[in-house]
């Protein structure tokens, strides 16, 4: 057995069944050892592909996500992956084949420092020296990636340790027990909860992350305070969830921004008062004490200081701190709020509008649809008006923001759910970035999905420059773009395009019910925009409307 | 405001960009710093003094999580390093 052998033997024990990559001249040996071992890879087109259908593939299941590129330039391309994956804390394994050990450091063929590229983008990273040491570094690899706060871990294996003769090698790693929270500290907060009159539940990713999701729900359940998600959040909470408030920050609901100014308790959970969702942080919820509860302690005072603050396994903190709260007042205020600020989706003219067609998406879609967005306006339509009951069935890519997510995270979501239906939805700016991952949905024939918006500019992008660039469009036009329909139809991926309301329900109809890959071409106005807006350095209750 | 830590680490060959690079990146800025490795135990110290106007703990709580980082204290002022200079 040589060491790219051990390698794939060591995923194997790790429960790896599914990898998505590319190779390359220092990797091959380990592609060599793949050829005929039973664990399943996907060839991607382009390793940004392959780390984002490994952060799919984890997102959408709860598991680790692997992908393997080559050196030097496969490498590099993995960055923005893994980048990706640490902003949002997901699970995965990368494997990049390096020169061989000699000739590192002598600017040999497709050689580069990824282990130095890579330590702000992982949340670990290895190289591995020696061939006897290639089992405990992938289990201490995986270990990492989904311990604590999950993040993606990267093993750099130069190629001669790859082809070293292995005979014998140790395939452990000890197992790190999560923080068990401190007494005190619950009876702290149990305090602060039987104290608040306004007490509202702020969830984020973290959540999911924990597999605490029915933890959370007992939370609510007990205690039935008002809540609110971020991006990542979105799915943990029931739609129908008493008192339920929606996204909150930027481009979130007016019940939720409301009522976080007015809360005088924020029970936090799992989320980090990231700047889209607290927008002017001074003025972010002035009038409430904090409880933190986050397996990182790193997140807990970092920009919001606590009043109480709990570094701790969400599955262990939340039963501790559910018990009923005498809050009827605030209950009734929030769910009026709730119904008094619910979307609308009257909208004039034929033209088809991005929300109501992704409201009706949402009501035809069949249970446990997986949605994977890309960045920019449609990513904020599908937050604001599709309905998830699971947020593994929402994959956003939400702290890094990299447009060209949606389409490989689909194909990754489609690989770990075959028998779900996989929607990605796109933008003509994003759908641009990763194109050639429709080769990758030919060559598995997977069934998915692409619901493509197009107006025909970087939305997001023309939008600020029209309402904080006095409507300057500097490079956001794209009138030049492609046939989309042709452009799918090269890779035998059939599709349409509808430019009115009427033509909605019965595209949507033909997308759902198509056996293999389908693109269904939307397009809308550039006129559209996402709101309510809160502006950049404002205070969350300071959102800007449609006129 | 300048703040005096100090680090102990398992040794690794990039641990001192892993470390340095989070001082930076999270605002703070080296003054001096001395590193001292024990080759028989492979374990690191790190005396380092970081000019920033940000809370220190929020650095220490940040170089904490790195793997292989095993402590981090903060003193009023420079102390004596433990494991001998090399």
């Amino acid at each position: 057995m040589n060491g790219a052998h051990f390698v794939v033997k060591a995923l194997q024990q790790q429960g790896v069944k599914q990898v998505f990559g590319y190779p390359g001249g220092a990797i091959m040996p380990v592609y060599d050892a793949l050829y005929d071992c039973g664990v399943d890879h996907l060839l991607c087109r382009h390793e940004q592909g392959a780390a984002m259908a490994a952060i799919g593939y984890a997102r959408s299941t709860g598991g680790v996500g692997v992908c393997i590129a080559t050196s030097g330039p496969g490498a590099t391309n993995l960055i923005t992956g893994l980048a990706d994956a640490l902003l949002d804390s997901v699970p995965i394994v990368a494997i990049t084949g390096q020169v061989a050990s000699p000739l590192i450091g002598t600017d040999a063929f497709q050689e580069v420092d990824v282990l130095g590229m890579s330590l702000s983008c992982t949340k670990h990273s290895f190289m591995v020296q020696r061939a006897e040491d290639l089992g405990s570094v992938i289990a201490q690899a995986f270990e990492v990636a989904r311990s604590g706060r999950p993040g993606p871990v990267l093993v750099d294996i130069p190629k001669d340790i790859q082809l070293a003769a292995i005979e014998h090698a140790c395939i452990t790693h000890e197992v790190s027990e999560p923080n068990s929270p401190e007494l005190t500290d619950i009876t702290a907060a149990r305090e602060l909860l039987s104290q608040a009159k306004k007490p509202l539940l702020y969830v984020g990713g973290g959540v999911t992350l924990a597999h605490a999701e029915a933890e959370l729900r007992d939370f609510l359940a007990k205690t039935k305070m008002p809540s609110m998600t971020t991006l990542k959040g979105i799915g943990t909470i029931a739609p129908d969830q008493y008192a339920f408030l929606g996204m909150v920050g930027m481009h979130g609901t007016k019940a939720a921004n409301f009522a976080v100014q007015e809360a005088d308790l924020l029970v936090v959970a799992g989320a980090r008062f990231d700047d889209r969702v607290t927008g002017k942080l001074d003025e972010f919820a002035v009038n409430a004490k904090v409880i933190h509860l986050d397996i990182d302690a790193a997140e807990l005072g970092k920009l919001r200081k606590a009043d109480v603050a709990i570094a701790a396994d969400l599955k262990q903190v939340l039963p501790q701190l559910a018990m009923p709260l005498d809050i009827d007042d605030w209950q009734q205020h929030t769910i009026a709020m709730r119904q008094e600020y619910h979307w609308r989706y009257d909208h004039p003219g034929e033209a088809i509008y991005a929300p109501l067609l992704l409201k009706q998406l949402s009501d035809m879609a069949p249970k446990n649809t997986v949605v994977a967005c890309d960045v920019g306006q449609h990513q904020m339509w599908v937050a604001q008006h599709i309905e998830f009951d699971s947020p593994r069935d929402h994959l956003s890519s939400s702290g890094l923001g990299t447009m060209g997510f949606g389409v490989p995270a689909a194909v990754g979501a489609q690989v770990a759910r075959p028998h779900d239906t996989v929607i990605a939805v796109s933008g003509d700016g994003s759908f641009m970035m990763n194109v050639q991952e429709l080769g990758t949905i030919k060559r598995r024939k997977l069934p998915v999905k692409i619901l493509l918006i197009d107006n025909q500019r970087l939305g997001m992008v023309r939008q600020w420059q029209q309402l904080f660039f006095e409507g300057r469009y500097s490079e956001t036009i794209l009138t030049d773009n492609p046939d989309f329909v042709a452009l799918a139809a090269a890779f035998d991926i059939p599709g349409e395009t509808i430019v009115v309301k009427e033509q909605v329900q019965p595209a949507l109809e033909r997308m759902l019910n198509s056996k293999g890959a389908y693109i269904l071409h939307v397009a809308i106005s550039e006129e559209e925009n996402v709101w309510p807006l809160v502006p950049p350095g404002a205070a969350n209750d300071k959102m800007m409307e449609e006129c | 405001m300048l703040h005096h830590l100090t680090v102990t680490a398992q040794h690794s060959p990039e641990l001192l960009e892993r470390v340095l690079r989070v001082m930076r990146h999270r605002g703070f800025s080296v003054q001096t710093m001395q590193m001292n490795l024990d080759s028989e135990l492979q374990q690191v110290e790190l005396q380092v003094a970081l000019e920033s106007e940000r809370a220190i703990a929020l650095l220490t709580a940040q170089l904490s999580k790195l793997i292989g980082v095993t402590s981090v204290a903060v003193s009023e002022r420079a102390v004596e390093p433990k494991l001998a200079v090399v």
